[in-house]
């Protein structure tokens, strides 16, 4: 594994008494594509904001490309980034939004961004609040992609589209990521969709990182256990119970196994999907905290 | 970034300018037109004294039903026009971003927020200069003859579509809407206290703040019919005129209960006669010195008027004075905006 393209140190985010986002600690290395995911108002779109500069955090620390996220030109030229709602100018057509693009960054990829969209058939000439949906979402992945990013910050972008519009919208990101040279980190709901074009994960509940690591890795550390109820209380050293269920006789346990830890034989072990997993954590933080 | 936002806002620019244009069409000819007639009636005048009286033109010019719309036409476009630009290009200027989404599209290029923040301001504020300045050269040229004709520029009405006044109000209103759209980011909300406070600055200015500016000069005189007013010059601008007794105290609505008993006595006896406007008036004996009895009793009892006034020759400080004010308030929106989109949304 390369540098890391991201580095947080207890990156927080308060509103009022509120906080959004609390002692995040992650790590994401170049040329990943890592999915950011976690239940509603679990600091997703806090996290992504303070990573692109778009808000400045209350506690902690991040470092984005080596640099401090702010809203400065230096920074922001190596950076791609596309909010929730994916904004357009509603009276801009595509055309005007390439003129902007060319305004307003210094490497902008004209002939790239005209190509693009060209391919896939979206017309220039057209205001782009005329668009379909999936439209939109592909020019304003293609203006962020024509900033020719280090680092993409997608927030949800296929949360609106209707399952052939994902397809096309991760298939042309897939192919971003191809070209090389690009970090990715996107959140989304939509865990079938992350895992087809991710290779790494974090998990975000209730303000807090919950998991941050290789989605090999993650498999390889993860088992799902299945034994005698009474065993389930002493595992032994270097396995944590990520999540329980148990019936009169029987536990079922997601368990997350340190380097070299052995389980005792007396358990049935199978491998998890990264689905299974993800959620297991999410239900983890929602009952309050690791068991 | 220029071509950004001129991008962005042309619509609202070149529509600004057609009404301008209009605007215009109306005034450069009447304004002409008046002109003319104003100086064809001084030569009437001058050749025929018998005919036409020189110093009452008022109230034989420009008196029409048409003069009349005319002047409120004149009125309302260069107290609206400021007020548009406020609503319909200040308001929205960063209040549709917030509600789009769209500022999270610009800060995210390459450029600073400032610098996109900066950008915004100049045109805008820039744009709104201008829009003044065009305005009030066009509606303070189009006021000439009227200016000449009824003397008064301090009037409610005048005095802030003359001079500096468009501009401030241009300007100013402009950075207001800006600033109320940045703490509010809802275009609605900005449109609704833009135009409240327009509202509520038209109104106080004139009646509660302006008279304050400097100094009234006050006159006093005897009573009389015209012994007050020769002593305020015809082109003044009358904040008060009053009867005061000896010890100064300002008489306000029937006199005949604080006057000294001889003078009720006159009063009584006079003759009542109607004034012809549904008033009516005391009239007495005259004296045999010519005098009226009544103001002869009154002034014997120490009575008098008094007035305060500000004087024309102040017209171009007051001026000063309100457009510094509105200066100095466009500077708060100005730096609030700084402060709220560059602190409170990071």
């Amino acid at each position: 594994m390369g540098k890391a393209a991201i580095q947080t140190k207890e990156l927080g985010k308060r509103y009022g008494s509120f906080w959004a986002l609390e002692n995040c600690n992650i790590s994401v290395p170049e040329g990943s594509v890592s999915a950011l995911v976690g239940p509603n108002g679990a600091g997703k779109s806090t996290l992504l904001k303070l990573l692109v500069g778009l808000s400045s955090s209350s506690t902690g620390e991040g470092e984005v490309l080596g640099k401090a996220p702010v809203q400065h030109e230096d920074f922001l030229t190596d950076i791609g980034y596309l909010a929730q709602e994916i904004p357009l100018y509603k009276s801009f057509n595509a055309a005007d939004h390439i003129t902007m693009g060319q305004h307003l960054n210094k490497n902008f990829d004209k002939k790239f961004i005209v190509k693009r969209l060209k391919e896939l058939g979206i017309p220039l000439d057209r205001p782009v609040g005329k668009l379909s949906g999936g439209q939109r979402a592909q020019v304003a992945l293609a203006l962020a992609l024509a900033k020719k990013p280090k680092l993409l910050l997608l927030d949800e972008p296929v949360a609106a589209l209707d399952p052939l519009a994902r397809h096309d919208f991760l298939a042309s990101l897939s192919q971003a990521v191809a070209d090389g040279g690009l970090t990715v980190v996107m959140s989304s709901h939509l865990l079938a969709d992350l895992e087809r074009v991710s290779d790494h994960v974090i998990v975000l509940a209730s303000g807090k990182t919950q998991l941050c690591d290789d989605i090999e890795t993650v498999l390889q550390d993860h088992k799902l256990i299945v034994g005698p109820r009474e065993h389930a209380k002493n595992l032994g050293d270097g396995i944590s119970v990520i999540h329980e269920t148990h019936t009169v006789k029987q536990s079922t346990l997601l368990v997350r196994l340190s380097h070299g830890a052995k389980l005792p034989n007396h358990w049935q072990q199978h491998e998890p999907n990264i689905e299974e997993i993800i959620l297991a954590y999410m239900g983890q933080a929602k009952e309050g905290g690791a068991v | 970034m220029n071509w950004f936002v001129w991008r962005q806002h042309r619509k609202q620019f070149l529509s600004f300018g057609v009404l301008l244009a209009l605007f215009a069409a109306l005034l450069i000819p009447t304004g002409i037109h008046y002109w003319h007639t104003y100086q064809q009636a001084l030569t009437n005048c001058a050749q025929h004294p018998a005919l036409y009286k020189c110093d009452d033109l008022t109230n034989t010019l420009f008196s029409s039903q048409a003069d009349g719309f005319i002047r409120i036409a004149e009125v309302l476009g260069t107290f609206g026009l400021p007020l548009l630009v406020g609503l319909f290009v200040g308001a929205p200027l960063v209040a549709r971003e917030y509600e789009e989404g769209t500022n999270k599209l610009a800060w995210t290029q390459s450029v600073s927020r400032r610098k996109w923040l900066t950008t915004k301001v100049v045109w805008v504020l820039g744009f709104a200069l201008l829009y003044g300045i065009t305005l009030t050269i066009l509606a303070t040229w189009w006021s000439r003859t009227l200016n000449t004709v009824a003397h008064n520029r301090f009037v409610q009405g005048h005095f802030e579509t003359q001079g500096l006044m468009p501009v401030a109000y241009s300007v100013f209103f402009t950075a207001l809407g800006f600033a109320v759209g940045a703490w509010f980011r809802k275009t609605i909300l900005a449109f609704a206290i833009t135009f409240g406070v327009f509202v509520l600055c038209m109104a106080s200015f004139a009646n509660w703040v302006r008279p304050h500016y400097m100094t009234p000069v006050t006159v006093t005189a005897a009573m009389g019919p015209n012994s007050l007013d020769g002593k305020i010059p015809t082109d003044a601008w009358i904040l008060q005129r009053n009867i005061v007794d000896k010890n100064g105290k300002v008489l306000n609505g029937d006199l005949f209960p604080e006057a000294p008993q001889q003078c009720q006595q006159i009063i009584q006896q006079a003759e009542v006669q109607g004034n012809g406007h549904g008033g009516i008036r005391v009239k007495a004996v005259p004296n045999p010195n010519g005098g009226d009895p009544i103001d002869d009793c009154l002034n014997k009892a120490g009575f008098h008027q008094i007035a305060k006034y500000q004087p024309s020759y102040r017209y171009w400080d007051f001026q000063r004075i309100e457009a510094s004010i509105y200066l100095g308030m466009t500077a708060l929106a100005v730096a609030a905006k700084y402060w709220l989109v560059l602190k409170r949304d990071a």
